[in-house]
């Protein structure tokens, strides 16, 4: 049994470390893909020839924001980069704490399986009715889609942590 | 049951789930989304959790965020801190206290490539600490200055929670960014004199360093003149109107970006470093920021901030009193809460309040980061201290924030002149371009 959960914890950390560089490269395009803008934008206002705004810049950046935070979060989740309150908890005889813990982590992992749900049925919904940015006429969809692909290695990652508390509830 | 207890309820239930160790983004998605469940209809509320999520992750505002982040992290993975500590130590080094002073006069510089606190606290705490600790200086002094003078990372612009406050209000990011100059430089004068004063009284707090030459100084300039090009260009760029705040924080980046590779600082390992260290806390804010998004909604439906706004609004009391009442609010606040959950969470609800007060948001924008920057200093959740306790790692927690306590002395001090002449955060905006 212990040897199934670390195989699955080292599937989801290296698949989280994976999606992780997704976000990366995200970081990395909104960067050049602004600082490019503002070339193109100062030049052309100069009259310099050949230069001019990127079109549909900023969509793409805003949409990049997606990727930026959506392909990043298991893996914060995983190095435990999301800020708790932990000083009330740290005071507690352990194994209150690893019931407290456990009931946390279910939480979490509902909100993300609820989000994981609702996004794919929102991507659906704006599939089938064509929704599109406004001047590059780029699909809504895929971004959504991607909010709720997304949502499956955080809900591994806390699904992990939830059964790890149990267990060090139940051994005490 | 009324709108209104439901949202009361709503609050009682969130502190609970943050007090049980929930991460706090997490923790406001939820409530939120079960609170509008609750209040409108489960349909609606399931499918504002999707649609919140979707539309703040893909705002071009939001992107701003990650810009700056970006930048302070490539700053401090170019060795910008350490020159910067090294400019402060010709300076002011051979002076009683004088590392002490040099510290927080480089967080001060560093904080003007970097929004975050405990960004800031933790670059300079790098550099500082084994320092001070090789002149024998009192380790409560050395990790209380950096500790607290890590938290001008958010007055002295850039500033994540300027930023934050910035969207939430719908005020513009520039002129809060421009509105924290004035302040953060007295903020900074301020700690140097608590320096100087504890100096006075316990001569053995701080030796004296080493002198340093003409030379040593001019070749220290370095390290000040290459962050005020990025400064300038970062803050004069959003102060003539030149950028958006994306575009300032992305030309920031990469302005950092071209100083490191010139200096040859910058490795590849440094650069992969500084963009994993981006993702984490942009992850981090921008989901604690989605959270109260949604949270915020539960809260308007609930009514609450306009009930509040109504009720404050009514209430026999000159406006600076209750302003009084707001800031001991947020100071007490901040002791238990983390910073950012505790803007995100209490702007909305306090906002309206503020508005119908007739105070200047700008200048409550200054006013907020003041008392987050107490917030992060003060026991049992002062994050800078746990920052600066995982850099000095064999400094008791007690010994660090007692060390503190002078620092928060002066913030406060600069609370109440702030006040007083609240000119002194509405001065400079006044004169933005735009």
């Amino acid at each position: 049994m212990s040897g199934k959960i670390e195989r699955l914890e080292r599937f989801v950390d290296s698949f989280s470390k994976w999606l992780n560089w997704v976000a990366g490269v995200g970081l990395l395009a909104m960067l050049g893909l602004t600082i490019a803008d503002i070339f193109g934008i100062k030049l052309a206002q100069a009259g310099v020839p050949f230069f001019r705004p990127i079109p549909g810049g900023i969509e793409v950046v805003a949409f990049l924001g997606v990727v930026v935070t959506t392909f990043a979060v298991a893996y914060t989740q995983v190095l435990r980069g999301h800020i708790r309150v932990e000083f009330v908890v740290m005071r507690l005889p352990p194994r209150v704490q690893s019931v407290i813990t456990a009931f946390i982590w279910l939480l979490s992992f509902i909100l993300f399986a609820l989000l994981a749900w609702q996004s794919f049925e929102y991507g659906l919904s704006l599939q089938a009715k064509g929704t599109v940015s406004m001047t590059q006429r780029i699909p809504f969809y895929p971004f959504v889609h991607a909010i709720a692909f997304c949502c499956i290695p955080i809900c591994l990652a806390l699904a992990l942590e939830c059964f790890k508390s149990v267990r060090k509830a139940v051994r005490g | 049951m009324s709108p209104v207890t439901i949202g009361l309820i709503g609050i009682g239930v969130l502190v609970v789930t943050f007090l049980i160790g929930m991460p706090v983004g997490f923790a406001m998605a939820l409530v939120g989304t079960a609170g509008f469940c609750l209040l409108v209809a489960p349909d609606a509320g399931l499918s504002l959790l999707a649609r919140d999520f979707f539309s703040n992750l893909s705002a071009y505002s939001l992107t701003v965020i990650p810009m700056f982040i970006f930048m302070g992290s490539i700053a401090y993975a170019s060795g910008m801190s350490r020159r910067l500590y090294a400019a402060g130590y010709t300076i002011f080094g051979q002076m009683r206290g004088g590392l002490a002073m040099a510290t927080i006069a480089a967080c001060a510089g560093f904080a003007a490539m970097c929004g975050s606190t405990n960004a800031t606290a933790a670059a300079m705490g790098r550099v500082a600490l084994p320092e001070m600790k090789r002149y024998n200086y009192d380790d409560s002094l050395a990790t209380g200055c950096v500790a607290a003078a890590g938290s001008l990372g958010i007055l002295i612009p850039p500033s994540t929670i300027f930023i934050i406050y910035g969207i939430m209000t719908e005020q513009s990011i520039g002129k809060l960014f421009i509105a924290g100059v004035l302040p953060g430089v007295l903020l900074a004068g301020l700690f140097i004199i608590v320096v100087v004063i504890l100096c006075k009284r316990n001569p053995n707090l701080a030796p004296g360093g080493l002198a340093t030459t003409f030379k040593q100084k001019l070749a220290g300039l370095a390290g000040v003149i290459e962050m005020l090009i990025l400064f300038g260009l970062v803050i004069g760029g959003l102060f003539l109107g030149w950028f958006s705040p994306t575009q300032a924080g992305a030309a920031g980046a990469f302005g950092a970006l071209l100083i490191g590779l010139a200096r040859r600082q910058l490795t590849w390992k440094s650069f992969l470093f500084a963009v994993k260290d981006t993702l984490r806390i942009t992850c981090m804010v921008m989901i604690i920021v989605t959270g109260a998004i949604i949270f915020g909604h539960f809260m308007a439906v609930a009514r609450l901030p306009l009930v509040l706004s109504e009720w404050v609004g009514g209430l026999p009391l000159p406006p600076m009193a209750i302003m009084g009442v707001i800031v001991l609010l947020y100071l007490v606040g901040g002791c238990f809460m983390d910073a950012l959950a505790l803007i995100t969470l209490t702007v909305p609800i306090i906002y309206p309040v503020v508005l119908v007060l007739g105070f200047d948001p700008i200048w409550f924008g200054v006013i907020i980061v003041l008392v987050t920057e107490m917030g992060v200093i003060t026991p049992p959740v002062g994050l800078n201290v746990y920052v600066i306790k995982g850099v000095a790692e064999d400094v008791p927690l007690e010994t660090i924030f007692k060390g503190v306590l002078p620092f928060l002395a002066a913030l406060l001090v600069a609370v109440g002149i702030l006040m007083v002449f609240p000119q002194i955060a509405t001065f400079l905006p006044g004169l933005a371009l735009y």
